[in-house]
């Protein structure tokens, strides 16, 4: 796909600067540290590219900016879009740090007035039934499982998180096939 | 990514397909720019989306008969099963989120199916630079539960006798301050219950979309499976990533990577995807920072001109990058450049 490629080779341009920054700022690094230059370079990228427009891009870039040590690369990559990624993140950072408890409890809150009035609808439903109440415990079981797993996830409603989902597969499976590509090239460009 | 095909949604009524889609652009008054890199990274759930927006029409009868509903608001019914209803809230959905599929000013409907997806192509590709606006979550994200809302009811409304789309059509141009809903017979009628079905709707239709997504999901039947497959696909796929960044590190004693890597590599990603495209093009936009290691000269591509993308010769590709390369002045690289130079052009030529 004629755009495809284009963005993964803005994302690959991208990453591409940031490791050379990374390069230049410290001399020696263990594998470690490599490692984590290079995945934090990856998804710093990852997250420029998608222009900030999506929230797990936003949390992403808030969460490393939150890293006092990243700075130089965030601000490298980031740079260019720099007042719409501070804004984004400020506000990530805000959202995430003081009201998602908040969020939560008045949702809770929400919920249990809501469950006082429809609480006789509610026992027409099949609620009683076994099944319907375990599938409905797995379910949430595994939407909170999801939430963890993708960036900025904790305070999205189910409808929101099914999307940034989406989304987020998207571009990983972009990002994984760019790192595998370069992985195999450098591999055999060293003669392994 | 292989691209899917095409042709997928093509086996719709004709006219039912012009109208929905009409409609559709009657909703999506302002078309917002053009499409950023999400659907042209996305392009399974893409043909699924027009598929699920188009697949409901052959099966729905237009003009169902209204059993005789309660005075007040008019409560008609959603067509056929209410998988239609389900599936146009889906593409109402998503053509507010992939607009370049759905918004263009495209006069001929009656081909709309291929066209429509064929104009996004183009779209994109003048607009490579992905635009400010968002695709997948509006920025007024607390409005979502209302627009949405009503542009399903108003497809339903559309869908309900294609005979009066036209009507419709006008009616619904503005806004509309009450949310008329449609009730399927039998079911309770009050305004929660029909807000937590939309919801429901809502969230089993982007599900739909996950499933097509993840693969060997589309057998699953049953949201706890689905979300276990999907949650495993994630983990696997941030996985992928790490032992990728490991390896990376791993092969390179120091993370430097130079422009023979970032040329083979590019020949890689560039025989996987899109033969004749050629990366280097797009170094010019770099912005070198002076105070770089002389190393890092060859970024300076400042010579190059702007790719022109379609109608491309590999050979001319191949041509000027390296003599810009082979300009400079960076005596330590020269020699490796020459023979990455004949190395690219030998498998250019594979």
């Amino acid at each position: 796909m004629h755009s495809a490629s284009s963005i993964k080779q803005k994302f690959l341009k991208k990453w591409i600067m940031g490791l050379q920054l990374c390069n230049s700022s410290k001399k020696n690094m263990t594998i470690m540290e490599r490692r984590k230059a290079i995945k934090l370079s990856a998804d710093l990228a990852l997250a420029s590219v998608r222009n900030c427009t999506t929230r797990w891009s936003r949390a992403l870039v808030a969460s490393a900016s939150q890293n006092d040590d990243n700075q130089a690369l965030l601000q490298h990559i980031i740079g260019s879009d720099a007042a719409k990624h501070k804004k984004a993140s400020i506000d990530v950072v805000a959202n995430s740090t003081t009201s998602v408890a908040k969020k939560i409890a008045s949702k809770k809150i929400l919920k249990r007035s809501w469950g006082i009035r429809r609480v006789r609808k509610l026992s027409n439903v099949a609620l009683k039934d076994p099944p319907y109440s375990i599938a409905k415990r797995l379910v949430k079981k595994r939407t909170q499982l999801l939430k963890n797993l993708v960036p900025g996830g904790e305070s999205m409603d189910a409808i929101s998180l099914i999307e940034e989902t989406l989304d987020y597969m998207v571009w990983l499976r972009a990002q994984v096939d760019v790192m595998r590509s370069l992985a195999r090239a450098s591999e055999r460009l060293d003669g392994k | 990514m292989e691209p899917s095909s095409l042709t997928l949604a093509g086996s719709t009524d004709a006219a039912l397909e012009s109208v929905l889609t009409e409609e559709i652009r009657s909703l999506m008054a302002p078309p917002p720019e053009s499409t950023s890199s999400f659907t042209a990274l996305l392009e399974l759930p893409r043909t699924r989306a027009i598929e699920l927006l188009h697949s409901p029409e052959a099966p729905n009868s237009p003009g169902v008969a209204v059993p005789g509903g309660p005075a007040g608001p008019p409560l008609r019914r959603l067509g056929g099963d209410g998988g239609g209803g389900f599936a146009l809230a889906v593409g109402s959905d998503l053509a507010a989120r992939y607009p370049a599929l759905f918004g263009e000013k495209n006069d001929s409907l009656e081909t709309s199916s291929q066209k429509v997806k064929s104009e996004p192509l183009t779209e994109s590709d003048s607009n490579p630079n992905s635009s400010p606006q968002p695709l997948v979550s509006d920025p007024t994200v607390e409005n979502k539960g209302q627009r949405p809302t009503k542009r399903k009811d108003r497809e339903k409304k559309a869908k309900a006798s294609a005979k009066k789309s036209k009507n419709e059509s006008s009616e619904d141009a503005e806004e509309l301050p009450y949310v008329h809903v449609r009730a399927r017979r039998g079911q309770a009628t009050d305004s929660h219950s029909l807000a937590e079905r939309a919801r429901r709707e809502k969230i089993n239709a982007r599900m739909k979309l996950l499933q097509e997504l993840v693969p060997g999901c589309s057998k699953i039947s049953g949201t706890a499976s689905v979300l276990d497959e999907i949650i495993n696909h994630v983990q696997s796929l941030q996985r992928q990533v790490e032992l990728l960044s490991m390896r990376l590190a791993a092969a390179n004693p120091r993370v430097d990577f130079n422009m023979d890597n970032i040329f083979a590599e590019n020949m890689s990603l560039v025989d996987s995807n899109f033969p004749s495209m050629v990366m280097p093009f797009m170094w010019p936009e770099v912005q070198v920072n002076e105070s770089r290691q002389p190393y890092h000269q060859q970024w300076q591509f400042n010579s190059l001109p702007q790719p022109v993308w379609g109608g491309e010769q590999d050979n001319h590709n191949f041509i000027t990058p390296e003599n810009s390369l082979l300009s400079y002045d960076s005596p330590a690289n020269s020699v490796s450049l020459h023979s990455r130079a004949t190395e690219n052009g030998a498998m250019q030529v594979d």
